[in-house]
Parts: C-alpha cells; sequence; structure tokens
C-alpha cells in the first residue's frame, strides 16, 4: 500500500520582499531580487508553495577589515580598499545576488567617515553593480541616525533594504525608508516576542509589512544556532498560522558569526587535530549558512567565495522538489 | 569617638552621634521619620534633606535642589536637618476602610470571637474542700463553658493573689480553639470593663488596624501607618538582607513592627478611651515575610532559592513575647501562609472574598509590593505571586509616591497640545504620581502618541514637556510653579519601570490561567484588593496591558481583604478555621521554574501586549498618523 503523506495545511504566508528597482521603476538595477512567498515550513515543496529561492548576499565593507583573517581576506586582497570594485569583484566573480554594504569606516572610533563620505561610496558602489544593494550602518546609533537617512535620501528609488531598526532604536531608519521608498532590516536579539514587537513598532509608524525584512539574531554554528533555529522556527510556525506580525522574510549575517567563532580563527598550530585553518573557515561559514537556511532564513549575508559557492549548490539542491 | 549633635527638623528630635555616620541612619536613631527606600545603598535617591546648618561631608554626585541624599550624607559637626515633606514617612492615607461594593460578596462567619470572657463566681476553698486554686476555677470554668482552660506559668504564679483580691468573683479572659481554652486573665469581676481586640494588616509599606470591641463584633476604630521597617528598605528583599548582614537586624525589624503596632494601638485605644491592657486579642493577616519578621522568624531562606519560609503555620503567641502593649498574655494569632510569597494576607482575601465558596470561576489580585493572585473557586485554587515589584507604590519611580495627598491620582493629555491637567488627592499642589495616577500617565501618554507601544518617548513633539533631564528624556506632567516647587516629571526609565511591573503580573494571570489550561474568558469575576482599589480606573489599567481586558461588569474593588480577613478570623474562631482551610486548599505555582513565566513576561512588555488580539477593546493606534505627519512636514 503506498505511503500516504499527511499535509499540513496553513493559513498564512510569509510576506514577499522586493529589493531593488530597475529603470522602468525608477532606480537604476539590472536585477532585483525578490524573497519570501513561502506557505510551508522551509523546503517542504509538497506542502506549500517556495516561489523565491534564499538569496546570497555577500558583504562589503567601506573599510578595509583589518580584524578579518588572512583567510577570509586572501580573496578580496586586491580589493579591500574599494568598496565598489569589492563589490563588483563579488558580483562578476563570485556571483553575488546582492551586495550587503556595511558602512563600518562611518564608526566615530575608526575612520569616522562623514555622512557625505557614505553617500559617496554607496553611490560608487551602485554605480559599480546592477544587483540590488543592502546597507547597514556601523552599529554607532547617534551616527548611523545621521548616517543612514543621508544615504535613503541620496539613495532614493533605487529600494534599498537598509538597517538596521532595533527596538531602542528604530524611528530614524524606518522614516527615512518610509520617506524614500526602502525597506529596513528589523534586528531583534534572538527573541520572538521582540522580533514581533518590533514588526509592530515599524508598522505603526506607517512602513508597511512588505517592506520589512528580520534579522532574528543568529548565533554561528557552535555558539548558539540551535537557539537561533529555535527561534526561526517559532516565527515560521507563528506566520505559517497567520501571524501577520511575524510573517516577515528573514536574513542572517552568517558570515559574521561564522568567521568570529574560535575554530575559524585559531591556526593549526594551536590545535593540529582540528586541521588546516584555510578549509576550516570556510566550512564552519557554509555550515553555518546551510543550518540557517533548515531554518527558514530568507537572506544570507557570506563573506567568503568558496563558502558561497558551497551554499550556493546546497540551495540548488534544497529548491529541487522531493518526489513524494 | 568624637559625638556631635544633630537637631532634625520639623519634628524637633534631637539625637548624639558619632562623626561619621550618615544622616539616614542618625534620623533612624532619632526616630524622625524619613524614607529609606533602598536601606541605605544609595541607590533610590528617597531619603533627601536640607542640612540647614552645621558641616557634613558626602559621597557620590549632590542631589538637586539644595537637597542632600541621607545616607550618602556623613555627619562631621554639629547639625540642623530638615526632612521636606516628600522624603517624610507618613502615616496617612492606608486603606482601611471596607468597600463601598462587592461586600455581599463575601463570605458571612457566624458571631464567635476568637477571644472571650466570662463571669465566674467559685466557692471560697475551705477545710472540706481543699481543691487548687487552678482546678478549683477550671471546674467552674468547664461547667460554664464546656471548655477546659489551661494556664501559663505567669498567669498560675498570679492565681492565688488574683482570686482572693476578687473575693472569688472572678471575671476570666480566655482564648478558644478547638475544644481547649488558654486563660489571658483572671480579675475582679467588673461589667463596665470591656473587652477589645485589634486585627492588623501588616503590610510591607504600610499597616492597618481596626479596634474591635469583642464583645458585639462592632468595630469601634480604625487606623493605619506607615510600616516603621521602611526604614530598613521598602520591599521585603532589602529587609532580609537587612536581618542577614546586620548583627541584631532581625530584632530591629521585630522591634520597628511591634513600634508601629503599638502606636496604632496607643493612637485607638485613646481615641476611644479603651485601656491598653483591655486589648486581649490580635489578629495578624501579612505576606509571609512580614509575619516571619513580625514573629521573628528568620526570613534568610525566603530570599534563596529554592525559597522556603520558616514555617507558613504560626502558633499562638502572647503580647509579651512580641514586645506589644496591649495586655501580655493576649493572644496574638497570625494567618496561616502558603509559601513564600504567597502569605496570610492572601489567605485572608480567599478567606473573605467568598471565591472559595462559590462556583464561578474568580481571579482575585492583590497587587500591592508584591503582585499575588489567586485563580479558582469552592473546589480548586492556584496561586502565585509575581515581583511586580513596588513600583505601583511609587518606588524606584522618579517622582512615585504613595496615595496620600498631593498624589496624582488621575490626569488627561491633549492629543493636540500635549497639555496635562491632573487630579490629585486631597487637591493639593502635585507632589508625584501613586500607583493609579501611574497607570493613568501611561495609558494617557500613550493615547497621546508621548511614547510608543514598547514605552519609548517620541524624540521630538512641539511641546516643552518633552525634554532631555538628568536620567534621559522625560516627560514634564507638572511645572514647578504648580507643584511643590519641583517639576514632577515621568522619565524614559520611569515608564521601562512601570512596564515592567504591569508586565510582571499580566504574566503572571497569564501563566496561572495556562498552568491549569484555560482562557482568559473563563474568568467570570476579577476581585481586586490593594491600596490601588478606590482610584484605579479599570479601563486604564486594561489599556496599558495591566489587567486583562475583560467587561468592566467583571471587576470589583474589595480593599483591604487582608485587613478583612483578619477582622473576620478575630471576631469568628470559624473564619479563622476557614483560613486554615484555605491556606491548606491552595496550590502554589513558583513561577520560577521554567520559562513559562518568562516567555509570557517578554511578551507583556508592550503596550498593551505583543498578542495585541489579547486586548480586542484597547483602540487601534493613535500613533500612526502623527508620525507620517510628522515626518512630511521636515
Amino acid at each position: 500500500m503506498a505511503v500516504q503523506i499527511i499535509k499540513e495545511r496553513n493559513t498564512g504566508k510569509i510576506n514577499t520582499v522586493a529589493i531593488g528597482a530597475t529603470k522602468e521603476q525608477g532606480g537604476t538595477r539590472t536585477s532585483i531580487v525578490t524573497v519570501g512567498g513561502d506557505a510551508a515550513l522551509p523546503f517542504l515543496h509538497f506542502e506549500g508553495e517556495m516561489p523565491h529561492k534564499p538569496v546570497i548576499a555577500m558583504e562589503v565593507q567601506s573599510r578595509v577589515p583589518a580584524q578579518w583573517n588572512d583567510v577570509l581576506k586572501q580573496p578580496f586582497a586586491d580589493v579591500l580598499g574599494d568598496p565598489a570594485a569589492w563589490a563588483k569583484k563579488c558580483v562578476d566573480m563570485y556571483g553575488a545576488e546582492l551586495i550587503y554594504l556595511k558602512l563600518s569606516g562611518a564608526d566615530p572610533d575608526l575612520e569616522n567617515q562623514s555622512p557625505e563620505e557614505c553617500v559617496s561610496i554607496v553611490k560608487n558602489v551602485l554605480a559599480a553593480v546592477g544587483v540590488p544593494l543592502i546597507v547597514v550602518g556601523c552599529g554607532n546609533e547617534d551616527k548611523d541616525n545621521v548616517v543612514l537617512p543621508a544615504v535613503a535620501e541620496a539613495a532614493a528609488g533605487e529600494n534599498l533594504l537598509i538597517g538596521v531598526a532595533e527596538q531602542e532604536n528604530y524611528k530614524s531608519v524606518v522614516a527615512a525608508a518610509m520617506v524614500h521608498k526602502h525597506n529596513v532590516i528589523a534586528l531583534t536579539p534572538c527573541d520572538i516576542n521582540i522580533c514581533k514587537q518590533l514588526n509592530i513598532l515599524i508598522t505603526e509608524m506607517g512602513l508597511g509589512l512588505d517592506r520589512v525584512v528580520v534579522d532574528p539574531g543568529a548565533g554561528g554554528l557552535g555558539y548558539g544556532i540551535e537557539y537561533t533555529y529555535s527561534i526561526l522556527e517559532r516565527g515560521r510556525l507563528g506566520a505559517l498560522q497567520g501571524d501577520k506580525m511575524l510573517s516577515t522574510p528573514v536574513i542572517a549575517t552568517v558570515g559574521y558569526e561564522a568567521w568570529r567563532a574560535k575554530e575559524a580563527n585559531a591556526p593549526a598550530s594551536d590545535f593540529p587535530a582540528w586541521g588546516e585553518q584555510s578549509e576550516r573557515g570556510v566550512l564552519w561559514e557554509a555550515m553555518t549558512a546551510t543550518a540557517l537556511l533548515q531554518g527558514g532564513v530568507h537572506i544570507l549575508v557570506m563573506r567568503h567565495p568558496e563558502a558561497v559557492s558551497l551554499v550556493r549548490k546546497n540551495i540548488g539542491a534544497l529548491m529541487v522538489p522531493q518526489a513524494v | 569617638m568624637e559625638k556631635c549633635s544633630v537637631l532634625f527638623q520639623p519634628d524637633n528630635k534631637r539625637v548624639s552621634v558619632a562623626v561619621g555616620t550618615d544622616l539616614l541612619t542618625v534620623a533612624r536613631l532619632a526616630g524622625a521619620g524619613l524614607k529609606g527606600g533602598c536601606g541605605g545603598e544609595g541607590t533610590c535617591g528617597k531619603c533627601l534633606v536640607r542640612v540647614v546648618s552645621g558641616r557634613t561631608e558626602t559621597e557620590g554626585p549632590p542631589a538637586r535642589d539644595g537637597l542632600s541624599v541621607a545616607c550618602r550624607t556623613f555627619v562631621a559637626g554639629d547639625l540642623v536637618v530638615e526632612i521636606p515633606a516628600a522624603s517624610r514617612l507618613d502615616g496617612q492615607q492606608v486603606l482601611i476602610d471596607l468597600p463601598a461594593n462587592g461586600y455581599a460578596a463575601y463570605q458571612a462567619f457566624t458571631f464567635d470571637p476568637v477571644c472571650k470572657k466570662i463571669s465566674l463566681a467559685l466557692t471560697p476553698p475551705s477545710l472540706l474542700d481543699a481543691t487548687g486554686d487552678a482546678d478549683r476555677l477550671a471546674l467552674e470554668f468547664k461547667r460554664a463553658t464546656g471548655l477546659d482552660i489551661s494556664f501559663g506559668l505567669a498567669g498560675l504564679r498570679a492565681l492565688p493573689a488574683a482570686l482572693r483580691a476578687a473575693n472569688w468573683n472572678i471575671d476570666v479572659t480566655y482564648a478558644s480553639s478547638g475544644g481547649a481554652a488558654t486563660a489571658i486573665a483572671v480579675e475582679p469581676h467588673d461589667a463596665a470593663k470591656g473587652l477589645w481586640g485589634l486585627a492588623i494588616d501588616v503590610g510591607t509599606t504600610t499597616v492597618a488596624a481596626y479596634l474591635v470591641d469583642l464583645a458585639t463584633g462592632r468595630i469601634a476604630g480604625k487606623a493605619g501607618s506607615h510600616n516603621r521597617q521602611a526604614a530598613y528598605g521598602d520591599d521585603v528583599i532589602t529587609r532580609i538582607i537587612y536581618t542577614d548582614e546586620t548583627v541584631g537586624g532581625l530584632t530591629d525589624l521585630q522591634r520597628a513592627i511591634a513600634a508601629t503596632i503599638n502606636d496604632l494601638a496607643a493612637a485607638l485605644a485613646e481615641r476611644r478611651r479603651v485601656a491598653l491592657s483591655d486589648i486581649r486579642a490580635v489578629v495578624v493577616a501579612g505576606n509571609t515575610t512580614m509575619t516571619h519578621l513580625f514573629l521573628g522568624l528568620p526570613p534568610a531562606n525566603i530570599r534563596l532559592e529554592p525559597y522556603v519560609p520558616a514555617a507558613c503555620r504560626f502558633p499562638p503567641v502572647t503580647a509579651g513575647e512580641l514586645g506589644l502593649d496591649i495586655h501580655p498574655q493576649a493572644v496574638i494569632r497570625c494567618l496561616p501562609a502558603v509559601a513564600s510569597y504567597v502569605g496570610g494576607d492572601i489567605v485572608a482575601g480567599v478567606t473573605v472574598n467568598g471565591m472559595a465558596a462559590g462556583e464561578p470561576l474568580t481571579l482575585f489580585l492583590d497587587i500591592g509590593t508584591n503582585g499575588e493572585m489567586v485563580l479558582g473557586n469552592r473546589d480548586w485554587l492556584v496561586s502565585c505571586a509575581c515581583s511586580a515589584g513596588p513600583a505601583f507604590e511609587g518606588a524606584g519611580i522618579t517622582h512615585g509616591m504613595r496615595a496620600v495627598p498631593g498624589a496624582i491620582a488621575g490626569l488627561e493629555i491633549d492629543k493636540e497640545t500635549y497639555e496635562v491637567s491632573y487630579k490629585t488627592i486631597g487637591d493639593k499642589p502635585p507632589q508625584g504620581l501613586c500607583g493609579s495616577g501611574l497607570i493613568d500617565a501611561l495609558a494617557k501618554l500613550r493615547q497621546a502618541g508621548v511614547i510608543d507601544r514598547a514605552g519609548q518617548l517620541q524624540q521630538e513633539l512641539p511641546t516643552p514637556r518633552l525634554r532631555h533631564g538628568q536620567a534621559g528624556r522625560e516627560f514634564v506632567l507638572a511645572w514647578a510653579e504648580d507643584a511643590a516647587g519641583i517639576d514632577i516629571v515621568l522619565a524614559e526609565a520611569d515608564i521601562k519601570n512601570l512596564l515592567r511591573a504591569k508586565a510582571a503580573v499580566y504574566a503572571g494571570v497569564r501563566s496561572l490561567l495556562r498552568m491549569v489550561d484555560l482562557d482568559l474568558e473563563a474568568i467570570e469575576r476579577v476581585y481586586i484588593a490593594g491600596g490601588f482599589g478606590s482610584y484605579l480606573s479599570i479601563a486604564d489599567a486594561v489599556n496599558i496591558g495591566l489587567l486583562p481586558d475583560l467587561p468592566a461588569a467583571e471587576y470589583a474593588f474589595l480593599g483591604n481583604t487582608s485587613l478583612q480577613g483578619a477582622y473576620a478570623a478575630l471576631t469568628s474562631t470559624a473564619a479563622q478555621a476557614a483560613a486554615e482551610e484555605q491556606a491548606g486548599r491552595l496550590t502554589y505555582i513558583e513561577l520560577s521554574v521554567g520559562n513559562l513565566f518568562m516567555e509570557e513576561f517578554i511578551s507583556a512588555l508592550f503596550l498593551p501586549h505583543t498578542d495585541l488580539s489579547l486586548f480586542p477593546s484597547v483602540a487601534d493606534d493613535p500613533m500612526k498618523i502623527r508620525e507620517e505627519s510628522i515626518w512630511q512636514s521636515k
């Protein structure tokens, strides 16, 4: 007798968010990226449609990331000082579907780049690549509250994904996104309730839920990834059961989480049993990404080209509908 | 060691202390009523005094408006110190009245007081009947009452003289329980002499008492005052730490509560022209820690995991043992507790509020320094306590205060101009906000769009009321010229504190419901006890998500049910027995076990709640349009 597959019927689904705008849409992008729309748990194609595949955004920084280890810097050694060239390399050589530009140089404790300098970096990157752009601040609230509105205004029409909005500081970036028609990353510290609360706060300011992507605060492999998974799962189940405020697509800063793990940074001489450091970091990033994919992440922000290529292969395999 | 003299105004109390003593300790020694919220940790900033003359040394940043933080100010010479009104421990406005509504729902108990008096005419002994004095009395007593009476050692020592002085014509005062009687006093017969008792609610913050005529059950007088233990800290935890870390700390606190009760007893007795020695029974209802401190039981383990009290059932003791200045043999009974954080005050409430006798599913909430709640009906009762903190009693809030004259109890905020109109208790100039005022402020700030659902103040609004203060952004509710000289503000940190307090209470309710797998809709009545009562607006409390969104008709304010329960147990042995029974029936749920409460707490840290569907009656958000217009006008 044939096995009867029991299918879950879901009343809700994940929102669709489109990032980037082509010429016809008022921007200058040559492609746009659409994420979300899932009507089932991740990759359960037989239960519900998953119209858009998860995408990989490659990370570019607005300053030379001195703290990155050599394994990670090596592929970009020739472009680390030029965000536009770095972005172009990510797209042309490594097939990045989006560029995630972190304006780290704006940090008052580092280069302290002015809002004007940040705007010009963003414009250079926009000119260098055709893919949609994600732009995030340096992490200093006061500075970001000046920089992000300036970037949003200068890039009006490009339909960026900008961030981050946090519970204690969301108004400036959300307002900037509303006025200049961009999308927003809502970052919360691995807490499903706060995730939902922030979505409510943002939508109550008047930004549509179809313009919000949440970063529920990932943990890297070995550093709380199972907790992240349970948060992702709870959020997804809530969304499928019809909770609108949990139905936003998810972004995860995989590269950042993976490459700060001890396992990605310790030289082989310290831990001979761990094997080659050059492979370890890449695998750490790839494993983190694939685990989070299973949790339902829509946009993976990654760093190393080899990890990107491994994960892209994995996404391709996962997107083939199962024969059930 | 060098001694200095410190004079406190306006009490005019003088005390001599060593150089280097902090002023909070000096005030305690002088018996001057000064608030000491954090118990001298230097964190609450409530013990503000004005050094009128003399030399002091201070530690830490200066307080504002020429005031000094007493616990961080040290004697360096002879001083004159003034305690401003806002820093005084005030004896007023303690909730002692029976509520106007809801009383009909109460359990009625047969009048049968815990302490009675009977007149006996004994046959004097003779050579033919040489029975001992005590046996002679016991025999006659049994004949008259059917009870066996026993005497304490002190009573026996005094008995022979007492019988002879009375010429064998005596009044016997006794306490009875379960078929046995204990002698309290044996005196010459005097029909005019009354028999009195005290029902006392020992709250962490306030103590309230009834003076009761035990011949009739009539309440002859009511009085309330601040718990003098407050000088050692605002909350139970600070006080437990004090007993643990200070030599003689438990004795200090036991004496402080005994002194508080003595003051109340003296005031009531004087008012009614009752001799203190005629007060011969006391029933005390208090939370578990208060009962421990009153009895001098070490409370240290209440604070430490796994949160174990020394006892939940307390033996009858005599007034003399506890240092109460009433009849030394007077019987003192403390209502039983359920657990470390559900005490005799809650048992008292459940005993009198009728929930344990009826069919309707009832939620009983006592929102005091701690938020305790009981859910159930005659078939089952579950209870829990959540550490709401003392925010609703004004502690930990910049301009928080108790519900005394001058407290803002309610307010309105204009949605266009952000102008504030308020109502103070006693129509006095505002000094701060009491619990109901704080709840109202939260609701109205939200409705006017001044704060968002997470309790954050807006970045900018066209009003000077929104400004940067010493501790971040704040909103001015009353300007200094209308208030008692200082701007009354609500700072963002205060709002967060209130949010946590309300979230704890609501999370407690939800946790209890989830433990028994019931929905909010299953609740048929909500009884609210505690000092909030008369001023609290249900609509506001629902608006901020403190209370569940249930029809207003299901709510009833019961007033001080702890005091009512103590009164019931004083005037009825049946009520005393019922309290014992309820204490045994109440199932205590420890919220610190598992994640349930924490989950509920985080989702309740929002106005009104992360799950907006739990608050269907709370109107749609007012802020949306406003934000848009602000940003478009830029």
